[in-house]
């Protein structure tokens, strides 16, 4: 999962593909408390002390707003979340704005710097690009799986 | 109280938001004091393993590679003893005991790198000892468990390492930018000193952390800027940080006597 280390400025993250895959029905404090442990699992692999924890938090509480800007009732029509349910656009844009925010709380909680600004910057866009590249492809492969 | 308890139940998910937030955040601040990150660290038992696991399916493909730099170092210890026996009493002036251990786990693209060791408190690892590999240092123990170890990297925002010119004496202070895990940048050397393209830094004898004369790296650029009293120094690091197989911690006999002294010394001023 993340001895994928392609080059200095990547570092993609594929475990948020599971919060996001949470059913929209969930009780919004137990998606919560799911992302916190996905988080701090990483974290404890990682060595990263509680930063994955907190991006996985924040991002599992922004999910129901971001689900409302893709589908008309705001997920509650749904049960489950994928390609198939949302179509290609929506859920590009679902995931999207998702690991943007993951990646950007993600690396700017890592840097803790405003100095950084530029270089936090590029290092969180680029990882977002190619993580966001790899949820796609994952996403694709598993939904065409369930036909 | 019923009101109250309406008013919880209604914003039930933003308070667990923030209650986790809040954990998170703790765990991140607990973890820059040199005493704090025990809750993080205790689950590294569990962790530990499961890394260990991982990375004995893979060790067999690097047996090659790692038979052929065991022969290299073999040979060149053999030399020292034979050869030199000036340098190698040097050595011995400040005793230091080297453990060798196993990373099972590191990172060098991240802003603050960590490498995890296959050995711990069992091993006779402790807490702020350095570490090392035979091109240079490595980095700094950070937390033990009873079978693993986990090193703060050169490579991480929090390390600074106290070094000096092989040539020169002069000494500076080696942090990383976050940038490059083959350039560090060396801070802290005074504008008269003289510098030039190659120069060999060290580490110096001011910390019981390392013995004296373990390679950092070599100046691979510098610039002068008149508006300030110090030199902007980038270092080549001697080791390649995105291939480290096994590391040697060293354990300072001695260290423990000095530290007493040192303290002795702040209580008096």
């Amino acid at each position: 999962m993340n001895n994928v280390q392609i080059s200095g400025y990547l570092n993609p993250y594929i475990y948020i593909l599971f919060i996001m895959l949470l059913p929209p029905k969930m009780p919004k404090a137990l998606v919560l408390s799911l992302a916190f442990l996905t988080g701090f699992t990483v974290d404890v692999f990682e060595n990263s002390y509680g930063i994955h924890a907190a991006a996985s938090v924040f991002m599992a509480y922004v999910r129901p707003t971001v689900l409302s800007l893709v589908s008309v009732k705001g997920g509650e029509d749904l049960e489950t979340i994928g390609i198939r349910q949302l179509r290609f656009a929506r859920f590009f844009t679902y995931s999207g704005i998702l690991c943007i925010l993951h990646h950007f709380t993600l690396f700017y909680i890592e840097a803790f710097r405003l100095n950084e600004f530029i270089d936090t910057f590029v290092r969180a866009l680029t990882s977002t690009v190619i993580s966001l590249l790899i949820i796609l492809l994952i996403e694709s492969v598993r939904s065409n799986s369930h036909k | 109280m019923r009101n109250l308890f309406a008013f919880l139940y209604r914003h039930h998910v933003f308070f667990v938001f923030i209650l986790l937030e809040i954990v998170a955040f703790g765990i991140l601040i607990q973890s820059h004091h040199y005493q704090g990150s025990r809750f993080a660290s205790s689950a590294q038992a569990w962790s530990g393993k499961v890394l260990e696991y991982f990375e004995n399916s893979v060790d067999y493909f690097s047996l090659k590679k790692i038979n052929h730099l065991l022969a290299e170092e073999n040979a060149q210890l053999r030399n020292r003893i034979s050869t030199s026996p000036i340098s190698h009493k040097k050595n011995n002036a400040l005793p230091h005991q080297y453990i060798s251990a196993k990373v099972i786990k590191s990172s060098y693209n991240k802003r603050n790198n960590y490498l995890t060791l296959n050995k711990g408190r069992l091993n006779g690892i402790e807490k702020g000892m350095g570490v090392c590999v035979n091109e240079g240092v490595v980095g700094i123990v950070r937390d033990v468990t009873d079978n693993y170890a986990t090193v703060m990297s050169v490579l991480n925002k929090h390390a600074v390492i106290s070094s000096r010119f092989t040539k020169s004496n002069h000494f500076g202070e080696i942090v990383w930018d976050g940038k490059s895990h083959h350039f560090a940048q060396l801070r802290s050397v005074e504008k008269y000193v003289d510098v030039s393209i190659g120069d060999t830094l060290t580490t110096n004898s001011f910390s019981s952390i390392f013995p004296e004369g373990i390679l950092l790296g070599t100046v691979n650029r510098f610039e002068r800027d008149d508006s300030e009293n110090f030199y902007k120094i980038e270092i080549d690091l001697s080791v390649d940080y995105s291939n480290i197989d096994y590391v040697y911690v060293i354990k300072n006999l001695h260290g423990k006597e000095r530290l007493e002294l040192e303290s002795k010394l702040k209580e008096n001023d």
